[in-house]
């Protein structure tokens, strides 16, 4: 098959899926909703496959003109490189493993075909945001997926308890996700101005024919491309909506809060590279936003405990990690780290939403305890997402991990020094997490034990593949210390195929210094699970109640009390702007002005006693009448005088 | 011809017909209007406008592209307002009828039209008939909330009289065409005046800030039919005089010297509405200042005088009307089947009538200009142009969309999903469904092609700056 055609049945599968379920998918048996639905979903997994098998240069396919003017042309167009192929791969499969589990997960949800329409409509419009050829496409995909997230994070809005907080953290989910969205806008505008195209390839073109463009310039475009990744990809400032979004069903924050959606602004960044490349000011601001949030958001993992909420800040604070190495222009490593992480973190997720589904929907750790024999595959491959995302050695996220710090020391050895803490904060809190979850006693009383069940293969298997997935994802990257010839595979596969990447080149360290790196991250990493051993399954401790929290431990359940700080410096702020703006200006003053105009009128003309009798209607007609009699008259009498 | 007074001939004809075929009366004359413009627009070629001459100084029409646009439009809108209106009282009284149709009578005059005087009073015969209707149908408990609303459009109209005999006057020429080929810049400061004129007319009824204050008022006391009908196609009138009439006409000094000041006033309106919409109780009131917001957007960027936004401004003009129409029905259906619209009321809508809940749903997105909708165009490169005019211009323009959401989601989610407050709700009528339908598939065509309504206008917009 040709390969634009196949590009066009991988974004229309979804769209098919999400017609047909949309349509009749309340009519329809739910094993047929759910398995058109996954169906559809790996079809074009399969078929991105043989696109990456073939992929060779970069191939455009034009599908429909959308606006066509003088000055600009925008084109629903479409990218085949290794970048959007790469992408593809992982929404493609990582998603049709989520759908399959959530065909166990949802089966007695009464919105099973909404469920499915909705997660075909976020693969669709996320494929959309990385195949498009140009930032307008992408842009479409953005905001498609935006919305996809807001309705799936409100997903449970007729929840009798927490309905209404679903429904609002899906709207806060939105609203800053708009914020980081006119970030993408004013982008887009400014590169119009500067290029007259929104084409990837047209614009890094112009930048290599004339590199004269105005350093300001491009500072503000990458900054604006920035904040709008900040949105999508949740780093400081606008990060409070990612813990928030745990409200969706958790096959939700597995595709859309881990592996696809909020790796977007790490996609937008590796695109834009050529753009960013020529700004080294915006990549210092992106590399200290992106330490800044890995640090605060492992700070802020430590003490939770809700199962969700732990994972939700942990995939923060990996985000934050990838644009630490995107701001030192390490794109490939990045990426490597989006695809290891999207293995490990959707695991992970799958992992406590078995757990959730078979604790009954509880997701508090402080409940559960010794649920490895009673769930032993969730268990399993819960532990080897945990191995994976610590640095365990020699698993995924080991080696993804490795290469991040060994750009950072050789860029600048104290962020080395604070990414040791962030990253011994991650094993700590991933561990503790593991051992409350699944060792220890059973603490949500014997009524719900006796209920705690493994759940069905339909879940079971999306975990142990990406349990495979985890351990041996590594081998994408494998670094060049010990395999000289199979070793960087991944960074020359992304920079040969994709614009710009052939220009970057990776720091190497010498043999020594990256042999200490990895025997260091290792004794982290295995530091941090005998500590978390000792700690919560040899001695039995349990997380303290919230009242029994104090000083920093306080301040890590409370989030740093930011989303606090935000209330009051930005939301009480608007609303009474809005409550002075609406009933001050608007009423007391302009309305009531007129008002008082209208009663002078009234009083002058001396009408108002027949205003108040009720005349009102004749009034108004005589007055409209007079008006029109007066035009007539002007008609005449200018028609006479010519 | 017959397009035009279609609706006049139904007009007078209503007050014949007897009150048990009212309803189907007025859908049947806005479907035949309707069809008939829509025949027509399949001969029409969009570089030919067609020119009726009755032999008459000032009874002059020309369709042009532009003109035919808001003719289809303005049916559709009647024809949707009568269609959601169904299964409701007001459409059973045959002096609404009579009165819509006398309004859409006039509005077809004003589109059309190819004097100026023509202009003048087919503007002031719409406002006869809702006046009438607010006056009848509507809610006021004080007679000076309508008088309000009155004096300001009085104040417009007297405004626009006195700069429509200026006009003819100094250029002692009444056709379009005459009045394009005159030299107003050697007028010098008079024609800054004139202009003027004609924009205190328009910022009532865009309406730009501040002469806005009669809007929210109206649009919450009137009848929901009366509110969708000023809201969707009338207060357009005042959009399309700027379009097609004022800014090509005055293109020189005037336009220059008003640009800045109307785009500051749009922008005003773009974030002040916006920031009242935020907390407003009652979703009409809500609807009304979003409303403020949009148009402000449309305002300012005609202000621009560039032939591609004003293509795009068509778009957007179009898109409201969809917005406004849906949004407005689906709180006049609330209020119908509650008793209220006020927010504090209501919660759990979507628990009890799903079908409702997705349909609003739907246009809630279509006003939130999410992609695929014809408002992501619109707002897109409005925006766009206002950016590239000044930069500031466009940041504070950006801010409709975050605020938007916030509003908007209020506005969606208090009611539907909120805590229970609503038991029991009657899910939507067929003829409710067949309008959100109609409405849902406009907004996604046009978001997909605009191009084709771009293209179909572009002819008449780019015409009058050569």
């Amino acid at each position: 098959m040709a390969k634009d055609l196949t590009l066009l049945f991988i974004l229309a599968l979804p769209l098919i899926g999400f017609a047909i379920n949309g349509v009749f998918g309340k009519k329809l048996p739910k094993a047929f909703v759910g398995g058109l639905a996954t169906g559809v979903v790996f079809i074009a997994f399969l078929l991105a496959t043989t696109l990456f098998s073939g992929l060779h240069g970069t191939q455009i396919v034009k599908l429909f003109n959308i606006i066509d003017f003088d000055g600009l042309r925008i084109n629903a167009s479409f990218q085949i490189d290794a970048l959007s192929i790469w992408m593809t791969l992982i929404i493609t499969g990582i998603g049709s493993l989520i759908h399959l589990f959530s065909m166990g997960y949802m089966s007695h949800d009464e919105g099973y075909h909404k469920f499915f329409t909705y997660l075909n409509l976020f693969i669709f419009s996320m494929l959309i945001l990385v195949l498009g050829s140009n930032y307008f496409v992408l842009f479409f995909g953005w905001e498609g997926v935006g919305m996809c997230s807001y309705l799936l994070i409100s997903f449970h809005y007729n929840d009798a308890q927490k309905g209404e907080a679903n429904s609002l953290a899906g709207r806060k989910a939105f609203i800053m996700n708009r914020i980081g969205d006119v970030g993408l806008l004013l982008a887009l505008f400014m590169l119009i101005g500067q290029f007259q195209t929104l084409e990837f390839l047209r614009i890094g073109k112009a930048l290599q024919d004339n590199a004269v463009l105005q350093g300001s310039a491009l500072f503000f475009i990458t900054l604006c491309l920035f904040i709008a990744a900040t949105g999508k990809s949740a780093q400081i400032p606008l990060f409070t909506w990612l813990p928030d979004a745990m409200a969706g069903p958790t096959p939700v924050s597995a595709l859309i809060h881990a592996a696809t959606m909020v790796t977007a602004g790490i996609y937008l960044t590796v695109r834009s590279n050529f753009l960013f490349e020529l700004a080294p000011a915006t990549k210092d601001i992106i590399m200290y936003i992106g330490l800044a949030t890995t640090l605060l958001a492992a700070f802020m993992a430590l003490r939770q405990n809700d199962i969700k909420k732990v994972l939700a800040y942990s995939t923060v604070s990996q985000l934050g990690l990838m644009f630490v190495a995107l701001g030192f222009g390490a794109y490939s490593v990045a990426l490597f780290h989006v695809t290891t992480h999207a293995f490990f973190k959707a695991l992970l997720f799958l992992g406590s939403g078995s757990v959730i589904h078979g604790m009954h929907e509880e997701q508090d750790i402080r409940q559960m305890g010794g649920l490895a024999k009673l769930m032993p595959i969730t268990h399993f491959t819960f532990l080897i997402g945990t191995m994976a995302i610590a640095g365990i050695p020699f698993l995924s996220g080991f080696f993804s991990k490795d290469e991040i710090m060994a750009q950072a020391l050789h860029h600048n050895p104290t962020i080395y020094v604070v990414l040791v803490l962030a990253v011994t904060m991650t094993a700590v809190y991933m561990f503790r997490l593991y051992f409350l979850t699944f060792h220890g006693t059973f603490r949500g009383g014997d009524t719900l034990k006796s209920k705690v069940h493994e759940s069905g293969t339909s879940m079971t298997l999306p975990l142990i593949v990406l349990a495979v997935l985890s351990v041996f994802g590594g081998l994408l990257n494998l670094p060049g210390l010990f395999f000289k010839n199979a070793a960087h595979w991944f960074d020359h596969y992304l920079s040969h195929g994709t614009m710009g990447l052939d220009q970057v080149h990776n720091a190497h360290l010498p043999f020594t210094t990256s042999m200490a790196l990895m025997i260091f991250a290792s004794t982290i990493a295995i530091g941090a699970f005998a500590w978390a051993y000792l700690t919560y399954s040899k001695k039995g401790n349990i997380a303290k109640a919230d009242e029994a929290q104090n000083g920093w431990e306080r301040l890590s359940a409370q989030k740093l009390y930011v989303d606090e700080i935000y209330n009051s410096i930005f939301v009480k702020p608007l609303l009474a702007l809005s409550d002075f703006a609406g009933k001050v200006i608007d009423i007391q003053m302009l309305r009531n002005g007129v008002y008082a105009l209208a009663d002078g009128v009234l009083n002058t003309a001396n009408l108002s006693r027949k205003w108040q009798t009720g005349f009102l209607s004749n009034y108004l007609f005589w007055m409209v009448f007079g008006l029109i009699t007066f035009v007539a008259y002007y008609i005449l009498k200018l028609s006479v005088w010519h | 011809m017959a397009l035009i007074l279609l609706p006049l001939i139904f007009s007078l004809i209503a007050w014949w017909i007897p009150s048990n075929f009212t309803r189907i009366f007025g859908l049947i004359s806005t479907i035949s209007t309707l069809t008939l413009s829509a025949v027509t627009v399949c001969y029409f070629k969009s570089n030919e406008p067609i020119l009726i001459d009755l032999g008459l100084r000032f009874v002059r029409f020309s369709i042009d592209s532009l003109g035919f646009t808001m003719m289809l439009l303005t049916n559709a809108v009647f024809f949707l307002v009568f269609l959601s209106n169904f299964k409701r009282e007001l459409v059973h009284d045959i002096r609404f009828t009579a009165l819509a149709l006398l309004m859409q009578f006039g509005l077809l005059g004003i589109f059309t039209t190819n004097t100026i005087l023509g202009f003048y009073l087919f503007w002031e015969l719409t406002l006869l008939p809702i006046f009438l209707i607010l006056y009848w149908f509507g809610n006021f408990e004080k007679p000076r909330a309508i008088l309000q609303f009155f004096l300001y459009t009085l104040l417009g109209s007297l405004a626009m009289l006195l700069a429509v005999i200026g006009l003819m006057h100094a250029t002692n020429q009444q056709t379009y065409e005459g009045l394009l080929s005159a030299d107003l810049n050697a007028l010098g400061n008079t024609s800054t005046l004139l202009m003027g004129g004609f924009l205190l007319a328009f910022a009532v009824k865009i309406p730009l800030f501040p002469f806005h204050t009669w809007q929210a008022e109206t649009y919450t006391k009137a009848p929901v039919a009366g509110t969708m009908l000023l809201s969707a196609i009338m207060l357009k009138m005042a959009l399309f005089g700027l379009l097609k009439w004022v800014l090509p006409i005055f293109n020189g000094i005037a336009t220059d010297f008003w640009r800045w000041p109307v785009i500051v006033l749009g922008l005003i309106g773009i974030i002040y509405g916006a920031i009242i919409a935020i907390r407003q109780n009652n979703l009409k009131t809500l609807f009304a200042y979003a409303s403020l917001s949009h148009l402000g957007l449309i305002a300012a960027a005609l202000m621009l005088q560039n032939g591609e936004t004003n293509q795009i401004a068509v778009v957007q003009i179009v898109n409201h009307s969809i917005v406004s129409i849906g949004l407005f029905l689906a709180a006049g259906i609330i209020e119908h089947r509650i008793g209220t619209a006020e927010l504090t009321g209501l919660g759990g809508i979507a628990k009890v009538a799903p079908r409702f809940a997705f349909w609003f749903g739907v246009l809630t997105f279509v006003s939130l200009s999410v992609p695929f909708t014809a408002g992501f165009i619109g707002e897109f490169f409005l925006i766009k142009d206002l950016f590239a005019a000044h930069n500031l211009t466009g940041i504070l323009a950006s801010a409709t969309l975050i605020l938007g959401a916030v509003y908007m989601l209020k506005a969606y989610q208090a009611p539907m999903f909120g805590p229970t407050k609503v038991t029991s709700f009657e899910d939507l009528h067929w003829s409710e469904i067949t309008v959100f339908a109609i409405l849902s598939i406009a907004a996604i065509y046009l978001g997909l092609s605009p191009q084709c309504l771009t293209d179909f206008v572009a002819h008449s917009l780019s015409q009058p700056t050569l």
